[in-house]
């Protein structure tokens, strides 16, 4: 499908993906910091993320719809195994993956960022 | 009429994404034990052959399919997910299978071009 269409300067039109991890550093960062795993507070902890990463996101005022995934997981020699799969325009999209942890969890923070025709 | 029908051709639609996790992650994984040398293979297989059904539906969308797999040990697992979207047009679905040693999760999000 060809057309007629407005050239954007390179860093407006794809995705920039160290800005995204360095979003999702700061946000896991300050939600979940130092705590030890808890049953209680896990499901607070990864809609936290999840809406911090998502807000932040946004203020950057590009025009892109966003989605952010988390898995939150206890460290207890368990394997975890994560894959994702996109269809999608490889021009314009993208997305970055964050792989965090601290003595009693991992954390797993998916960022998808799908350009608006 | 024919206005119902194009919403029907252009809407995401959870049923057909479900079904179409679950007998991928059933052919993928089906009656295997937990593995630590094919898990990876699994993973790719799953997002894979997901991927391919949907885009044969030949809907105008964008997919993003993720898949994670855990072993069993008695571990606590939270998964979360956010969208900044268009709530009209776009959708999601997620799956949750298991089985005796380890447990799946197959998320599909569709976004509308």
């Amino acid at each position: 499908m060809t057309g007629m269409e407005e050239y954007n300067t390179g860093s407006e039109s794809s995705f920039n993906s160290e800005e995204a991890d360095s979003i999702v550093k700061e946000c896991i960062e300050s939600v979940v910091g130092v705590d030890d795993y808890s049953q209680n507070l896990v499901n607070k902890w990864t809609a936290g993320i999840v809406e911090r990463c998502l807000t932040q996101l946004v203020k950057q005022g590009k025009t892109y719809k966003y989605i952010v995934t988390c898995a939150v997981m206890q460290k207890t020699g368990a394997g975890l195994h994560t894959a994702n799969s996109c269809y999608w325009d490889t021009a314009m999209d993208g997305s970055s993956t964050v792989r965090w942890e601290n003595r009693t969890m991992y954390c797993v923070v998916s960022v998808f960022a799908v350009a608006v025709a | 009429m024919d206005e119902y029908q194009t919403e029907e051709e252009t809407a995401f639609v959870v049923e057909e994404v479900t079904k179409i996790i679950k007998e991928s992650v059933e052919a993928a994984i089906g009656g295997n034990a937990y593995q630590h040398n094919r898990v990876n293979h699994w993973t790719t297989s799953v997002v894979e052959q997901c991927l391919s059904q949907l885009s044969k539906l030949g809907k105008p969308f964008k997919y993003i399919v993720t898949c994670i797999i855990m072993q069993k040990n008695g571990a606590g697992l939270q998964t979360a997910s956010t969208c900044f979207w268009d709530n009209s047009t776009d959708g999601s679905c997620a799956v949750r299978w298991e089985n005796k040693s380890m447990y799946c999760i197959v998320s599909v999000f569709g976004l509308a071009i």
